[in-house]
């Protein structure tokens, strides 16, 4: 999967190069508007991860020319400016999702995962992992052939899992992940807990194999 | 009591004790002068019928009801200075009793000794005293009237500037735009009010537009580094040989990161709220928005093994922005998740005129008044930010909305009427 990222803060470029690189995915890297618009014009991406707010231009005109140019690539939006309008003005120029620093790595991952799942396999869209599979538009999971009784967010979870899989992921990203940006909350990690802890039951009750590591100290990470 | 009304009392008491004190010392003067002059007048009449009998003219000529005449026999008879008393004698007109002065006195003319007695009647004590209350008291109603006209006028015309400044200072407000507006005036110390008025808000104004700007600033500019510190910690996470003690260090640093980013959002989101970023074009659904909440929580509710209840009345519309209205619902759910015990139960009602979530918890350690404030926590535990109910609040107030707090019989009870 081919990404543009851009982004003017080179930490943060970093950052999300480094991470995604390890998850399988070939980066390239534009600070500026000009060379992002120059890049859009040259090469063909997957998906483009854009901020906004650029030093020589405002990333919303990207977006349209990006949409004249190539209109198969996915676009995620990333800004430190969650104001609504722009949010509003991104997804109708037709951006597929939006995502406001900070933000987890992992999540990233899963959203930009989300987006080139619905544009590139048009209608056949599950997700495998050995015997697990997931079917992100009935919400339905099974191990084997056995069909998972999963809750909404357990669904979330394993899908969040599976999406990021073999990387660690903190109490945090996943509660995050579950229960929305604004995780002003007392007892998420416990949630995050009860949540792990029923999805590894219905997992293995189902026959399936404990995918989920408890990593001492820093979270989970789902892989065999 | 107005000022205005507070000085006319005060200067009508002190002008009634004026026209007291006066009305003694008018009422004074009067008796002493009527006196002096009713003794002159008999000194005088005493030396005209001196005069008379020295001219020769008869006793009889010269006597009359005021002056009675009588020739002393003998010779041994002195002449006596004047004496005048006060007697009550008959008026020779109206036949009653009457207060006279008499003038009495022992004179030698050619000769013969005569006592010369002159009465005179007097003006009476009463009649002098009505005479001056009946004057003071009527021009004290004058004065009183008076006054009072004139205080009416000197409100409408004198104190309208002042009139006009406190009522635009009670309408003044930091967060506006515009600045305080003075009324137009001549008098100098109103002129010198209004500069030091205008200066005050002035600064009052540019020093809140300022800290909010920081504020904004602050909690806008601080999420790019911390994206960035976070990533990197997310990266540390992934190296292969980490130490379970690294990890540690690296997800203490993470949680810490992560609180910061919140109350940054969190505050970025209270002064947009402030701000009145959020506009309202039309009513959404509230209760489709609340049962859709209501069900996103009851899941993490379950968990911790609280019974959630609802009564949602069907298609309550109400103006406010979506995403608003999902945070304030959603801060009063979590926060009644939050503030309860395993076992515990939560009870969501709503309708057209509040919404109201009561839940099962123990008492806060703050007052119920101060819940409301921004970092104030009910309870210490935990890693919660004490920002949702303070959210909560200032949404309400943007949508003209009240919020309610009570604690009773072990219940927390939070009600956002929407009148």
């Amino acid at each position: 999967m081919k990404v543009l990222i851009v982004e003017d803060e080179k930490e943060l470029s970093d950052n999300v190069n480094a991470y995604l690189a390890n998850g399988g995915f070939i980066c390239e890297v534009a600070s500026t508007y000009w060379e992002a618009s120059d890049k859009i014009s040259s090469f063909t991406y997957d998906i483009v991860l854009l901020d906004i707010m650029l030093p020589d231009g405002n990333g919303l005109n990207l977006l349209r020319l990006l949409k004249q140019e190539n209109s198969n690539t996915g676009v995620l939006i990333l800004s430190a400016k969650n104001a609504l309008d722009d949010r509003i003005s991104g997804l109708e120029l037709g951006a597929d999702d939006y995502l406001t620093k900070p933000f987890h790595l992992p999540e990233l991952q899963a959203r930009l995962k989300a987006i080139f799942r619905r544009r590139m396999m048009d209608g056949r869209n599950d997700i495998t992992f050995n015997e697990v599979r997931l079917d992100p538009d009935t919400m339905e999971a099974w191990v084997g052939d056995h069909q998972l009784p999963l809750t909404v967010k357990e669904f979330e979870l394993l899908l969040f899992f599976i999406t990021n899989k073999k990387r660690v992921l903190t109490k945090q990203s996943i509660a995050e992940h579950l229960w929305g940006d604004n995780v002003d909350f007392l007892d998420s990690f416990d949630f995050v807990y009860q949540h792990i802890k029923n999805l590894r039951k219905k997992m293995t009750s189902a026959e399936g194999n404990d995918y989920i590591k408890t990593i001492y100290g820093m979270g989970y990470k789902f892989t065999d | 009591m107005r000022l205005l009304t507070k000085a006319t009392l005060l200067f009508l008491v002190v002008a009634l004790l004026v026209f007291g004190v006066g009305g003694i010392i008018t009422y004074q003067m009067v008796v002493q002068e009527v006196q002096l002059e009713t003794d002159y007048y008999l000194n005088e009449t005493f030396k005209a019928t001196v005069r008379g009998i020295r001219a020769g003219k008869s006793i009889e000529a010269l006597d009359n009801e005021k002056v009675v005449i009588t020739p002393l026999p003998g010779n041994n008879w002195t002449d006596t200075i004047a004496q005048y008393k006060d007697t009550i004698a008959e008026h020779f007109n109206l036949r009653r009793l009457e207060p006279h002065r008499n003038l009495t006195r022992i004179k030698k003319i050619d000769d013969t000794y005569y006592r010369i007695s002159i009465t005179d009647v007097v003006i009476e004590l009463d009649d002098m005293y009505e005479g001056v209350v009946g004057v003071l008291s009527r021009l004290f109603l004058f004065l009183t009237a008076s006054v009072i006209l004139g205080s009416i006028l000197i409100s409408r015309w004198l104190f309208r500037p002042f009139t006009q400044l406190l009522s635009r200072l009670s309408h003044f407000n930091l967060k506006n735009a515009t600045g305080l507006e003075v009324p137009d005036t001549s008098t100098r110390e109103f002129q010198q009010l209004n500069s030091f008025l205008l200066k005050m808000t002035d600064k009052a104004q540019r020093d809140y537009h300022s800290l909010k700007e920081f504020t904004e600033n602050a909690s806008h500019e601080m999420q790019t580094p911390i994206a960035v510190a976070k990533g990197k910690l997310e990266l540390m996470l992934e190296a292969p040989e980490l130490k379970e003690e690294q990890a540690g260090l690296i997800q203490g640093a993470y949680q810490a990161i992560s609180r910061l980013s919140s109350i940054g959002t969190s505050l970025t989101l209270l002064s947009k709220i402030e701000n009145q970023e959020f506009s309202v074009s039309k009513n959404i659904n509230f209760s489709k928005l609340v049962e859709n909440l209501f069900k996103n929580y009851q899941e993490l509710a379950e968990l911790k093994n609280i019974k959630m209840e609802s009564t949602i009345a069907p298609d309550v519309m109400l103006p406010i922005e979506n995403s608003l209205g999902e945070i304030l619902v959603s801060n009063l759910i979590k926060n009644a998740i939050q503030h309860n015990y395993p076992g515990g139960w939560i009870r969501l009602e709503l309708n057209a005129q509040y919404l109201s979530v009561k839940n099962s918890g123990a008492q806060p350690s703050v007052e119920p008044s101060k819940l409301f404030e921004r970092f104030r926590k009910g309870n210490q535990s935990g890693g919660s930010l004490g920002l949702g109910l303070s959210i909560v609040k200032k949404i309400t107030e943007a949508s003209e909305w009240q919020v309610a707090y009570h604690y009773q019989e072990e219940t927390h009870h939070l009600v956002v009427s929407f009148q």
